[in-house]
């Protein structure tokens, strides 16, 4: 038996580095940080060979004294914190002083830095570890950090490597991610010598758009709410623009990127009425909290997080969304883009137009014999006018009906197009959801109590949150330290497999503090009576009815999508229809 | 190998049989029904796997034949053809030639050997019972409308036959509100139980005649068989515990009041247009001499119903929900019913002052 020992400094930081610097873009990731820490507010990245050949980033941060650089390649040495109360309430992205060693322990490393004060850079160079002496280089103030030849010395590690385009691409992801989080600030990403992005510091919506996309941007709407010193803010697309994949999902804590469970809980529930439960929202979210309420040392990698107070923040950040979400029709247009050409409408005289009273008996005539009897063409003609200018309405006034299926409507934009159904169905969900929630849960106690087999922590939090169920309209007795026994269940939920919907909300109460099962099990119910009691294709709809349907759903929460996550209506702009057909040219 | 027999005798036995027969499903032969005639007697058998009716009848003169046909199409033409047609069957060929008067159709068939018949218990079987048509009738319609549909627990989507001494217990429910009654038995036997599927009950109701004509029960380990009046009904019986329901029937209950059912019922069913129409909550509320029924729905509309009663006990504001009290009210044969409460948290049991075997109990609803 070998005896035991201390391990060499170099070794552990390699050790180290297994967990910190996965891959490049996780290199990348740590070195972006210490820009940004550093107070950088122009970074630039060039890459060669996916980052495995060299990935350099430059800043103009406030840079790194010469005295210090040695150190800076040491484990355990940071500038960021100085004692535990600044770990507890860590301001800055990093903080552990172990990125740098463990990146130099795996590769061939140099850091150019100047700071103010000094005539000149210096320059350290390190060699898996094995440091070079400081000598003189020149830069302007900021650093340079070149790591070569990444797992030169850890063969092991460097067959784990994927391709150069895959390894790009994580590293593209890195520099997304971070380049979100900074809108103040420039970036530029170059790969093999090719510009890939370059991002002006601006606005944070322009930034979004362009790193995600300018659909992106159009599709999405801005939150901002604040309650008892937590903050939401950034974007979130409507839910008609979903994903398949969870790739554009940004979610920071403090101004750092995190993957937590807690917070997609919390917006997928928000989304939960609004998109279909394969699709995933899009959204770049900043939340802000007293750093010390939040925990960030968890991980090396510091992409998880733990809040001190987790129910608190699952209720806010669902209720920031949620209301973010629930805007009625036509609330959340854009606002229209400035159009070159004069909007085809004036506001001061009724933009509508009226139609035509056929009091020739002879036309009417020739239309019944023509199309049959139909209760629209009597109703059209009849029709008043309505007196109010169309931009009072966003979703404009009815035209008719084309095949049964859709209403099509005229507003200051142009043309809307709406899903009669479909927004027929959501109006009559948000009403019976309203009527609802403003009685009481009835409960109903069951003659055969249902028992089933339960775990501790089932048994546990049945016997601690007695109080949150009886809320629920459930009551569950401990009969054993493994059994539970469900006594009463909500009466609207009478027929449901009791103990799927215990263990359910069991585990809700857990997690989360409070459940929603309940909530969406019913509202599943409510959707098919919904869905039943709303309007089908082919009724056929006076003009009256259309109107009424148009004002119902701008008055209606969540009407930009039906129950299923589609949407209800969409625009087609005058703009759009002169294009088809070549006007204005 | 022709059959010669009259429309109207075949149609009522055939309309018996056939509806069991599923109206979709993987395996196309349990849409057909076997058809046997030998020596002036025909034989008719429908089944779905989980039961199977025989029904037999005489006075068809003819060869031997043994084949299945469609049930629902030999049915769908019967029915159709004029009364007091002479219907003549002719199996070729693998078909069914149905010959009466200028009309004429042919039928494709099965080959009887591949009809899947459930083979009659084996010797082992214990219990062998003797009861009255019409009093099976009665019991069944007594507790059916309690068994659960569709229910995970199995074992609650039937009914339980319980044998205890000369006793007979007959017992359904869902979980919510359990119904039962008993009869005497013309002798003693061990105790026994079974439950009887849902759908056996509801087929069993339809065959059953108000008569006195004696019915045969055979309990075996895993099926029953019920022999009466050329039919013999074949089924498998759930297998599971049911619940102990003589824990949940409560005695002693003070309060008790005394109606009349068909003013209660009317009052029920008027009150219940404006309870919540997906969990149907109805408020009891008992004064002196007084009963009020109160609802109202997510809309916020209300109804209320005052009924004049004999009622001496504690004041109660109990709630239920409506479909199990216009479910009992609906299927007792008395004029008056009596509810027994002990307080708003506790069941409520009903009973009817003829049959004292008869008792209901329905949990209230915290509205």
């Amino acid at each position: 038996m070998s005896s035991i020992h201390l391990l060499p400094d170099h070794l552990i930081s390699q050790i180290a580095a297994g967990e910190v610097v996965e891959r490049p873009a996780s290199a990348l990731k740590e070195l972006l940080e210490n820009s940004l820490d550093a107070g950088a507010d122009d970074v630039s990245v060039m890459l060669l060979q996916g980052g495995v050949k060299q990935l350099r980033v430059t800043d103009n941060g406030g840079g790194i004294a010469p005295d210090e650089l040695t150190l800076a390649l040491t484990r355990h040495a940071t500038s960021k914190i100085a004692s535990l109360e600044d770990l507890e309430r860590v301001a800055s992205l990093g903080f552990r002083g172990e990125a740098l060693a463990s990146i130099a322990s795996v590769s061939r490393t140099s850091i150019t830095s100047r700071i103010k004060r000094e005539r000149h850079a210096w320059r350290i160079s390190s060699e898996g570890g094995h440091l070079t002496p400081n000598e003189p280089a020149a830069l302007d103030v900021g650093t340079v950090i070149e790591v070569n030849d990444l797992y030169y010395n850890t063969p092991a590690r460097r067959k784990f490597l994927k391709t150069e385009g895959t390894e790009y691409g994580h590293c593209e992801e890195a520099f997304k991610r971070i380049a979100l989080s900074r809108p103040q600030a420039g970036f530029m990403l170059q790969h093999n010598g090719r510009a890939q992005w370059r991002l002006a510091a601006g606005e944070p919506q322009k930034r979004f758009g362009a790193v995600l996309g300018e659909e992106f941007a159009e599709q999405a709407f801005l939150i901002d709410e604040s309650a008892a010193g937590l903050r939401l803010w950034g974007m979130a697309a409507k839910p008609a623009y979903s994903k398949l994949s969870r790739d554009a999902q940004y979610f920071y804590v403090n101004g750092r990127f995190i993957r937590d469970k807690l917070v997609a809980h919390a917006v997928r529930q928000a989304y939960q009425d609004v998109l279909h439960h394969e699709r995933h929202p899009a959204f770049v979210l900043f939340f802000e909290l007293d750093p010390a309420l939040v925990d960030v040392n968890v991980h090396p990698t510091k992409t998880e997080v733990r809040f001190r107070d987790g129910q608190a923040v699952h209720r806010f950040i669902f209720h920031a969304l949620h209301k973010a979400l629930a805007g009625p029709a036509g609330s959340q247009v854009a606002a229209p883009e400035p159009v070159a050409q004069a909007m085809p409408f004036q506001p001061t005289y009724p933009t509508y137009q009226p139609q035509i009273p056929l009091r020739a008996g002879e036309g009417l005539d020739f239309y019944r014999m023509m199309f049959g009897e139909r209760p629209v063409s009597s109703a059209m003609i009849t029709e008043e006018m309505p007196p109010q200018p169309v931009q009072d309405y966003p979703l404009g006034f009815a035209l008719g009906q084309l095949h049964g299926v859709y209403v099509l409507s005229q507003n200051a934009q142009g043309l809307v197009v709406v899903d009669m159904h479909a927004a027929h169905e959501r109006i009559m969900y948000e009403r019976l959801k309203h009527a609802l929630e403003s009685q009481n849960i009835a409960t109903q106690p069951l003659l055969l109590p249902v028992s089933f087999h339960a775990d501790r922590l089932e048994v546990a939090t049945a016997e601690e949150q007695v109080g949150v169920l009886h809320n629920l309209g459930f009551e569950i007795a401990v009969l054993s330290p493994t059994t539970l026994a469900v006594r009463a269940v909500p009466s609207m939920l009478k027929d449901a497999d009791v103990v799927a919907l215990a263990r359910a909300v069991l585990s809700d109460i857990r997690e989360f503090g409070g459940s929603r099962a309940l909530t969406e099990r019913r509202n599943e119910m409510l959707a098919t009576m919904a869905c039943h009691a709303a309007v089908r294709a082919n009724r056929t709809l006076t003009i009256t009815e259309m109107n009424a349907l148009l004002r119902d759903m701008e008055s209606t929460e969540r009407s930009d999508q039906c129950n299923h996550g589609r949407p209800t209506w969409f625009q087609v702009t005058m703009a759009e229809l002169d294009k088809m057909f070549m006007r204005g040219k | 190998m022709n059959i010669k027999i009259d429309r109207d005798m075949l149609l009522k036995p055939l309309s018996a049989v056939s509806s069991i027969v599923e109206r979709r499903h993987t395996l196309p032969i349990l849409s057909n029904l076997l058809l046997e005639a030998k020596q002036d007697r025909v034989t008719l058998t429908a089944t779905d796997l989980e039961m199977q009716i025989s029904l037999s009848l005489d006075g068809a003169p003819g060869g031997e034949v043994s084949t299945t046909v469609s049930a629902r199409k030999l049915l769908d033409i019967c029915r159709s053809l004029p009364d007091q047609a002479e219907i003549t069957m002719a199996i070729q060929d693998n078909r069914m030639q149905i010959r009466a008067g200028k009309s004429r159709f042919n039928l494709q068939t099965l080959p009887a050997a591949d009809y899947p018949l459930m083979a009659k218990a084996g010797g082992e079987t214990g219990l062998v019972l003797q009861i009255a048509q019409r009093t099976l009738k009665k019991l069944l319609k007594q507790v059916e409308y309690a068994m659960a549909q569709q229910d995970i627990r199995y074992y609650l989507n039937g009914l339980l036959f319980e044998v205890n001494g000369n006793r007979l217990n007959v017992v359904g429910t869902d979980g919510h509100r359990l119904s039962f009654t008993s009869t005497e038995l013309s002798q003693s036997y061990e105790k026994q139980e079974m439950i009887l599927p849902r759908k056996t009950v509801l087929e069993l109701i339809k065959l059953l005649e108000d008569s006195d004509e004696m019915l045969t029960i055979e309990v075996g380990s895993n099926q029953v068989n019920f022999a009466f009046s050329g039919i013999r009904l074949i089924s498998k019986v759930i297998d599971g515990k049911f619940p102990d329901y003589t824990r949940v029937i409560p005695v002693g209950h003070q309060n008790s009041l005394a109606v009349d059912r068909q003013t209660l019922l009317l009052a029920m069913q008027r009150a219940s247009i404006l309870s919540n129409e997906k969990y149907r909550g109805i408020r009891m509320v008992l004064g002196k001499d007084s009963l009020r029924l109160i609802s109202s729905n997510s809309e916020q509309e209300e109804a209320e119903e005052e009924l004049e009663v004999n009622y001496n006990g504690d004041p109660l504001d109990i709630g239920f929900n409506v479909t199990y009290m216009i479910d009992v009210l609906n299927n007792v044969d008395n004029d008056v019913v009596t509810f027994s409460f002990a307080d708003a948290n506790s069941s409520c049991l009903v009973t009817v002052p003829s049959d004292s075997n008869y008792k209901y109990v329905v949990m209230p609803m915290r509205i």
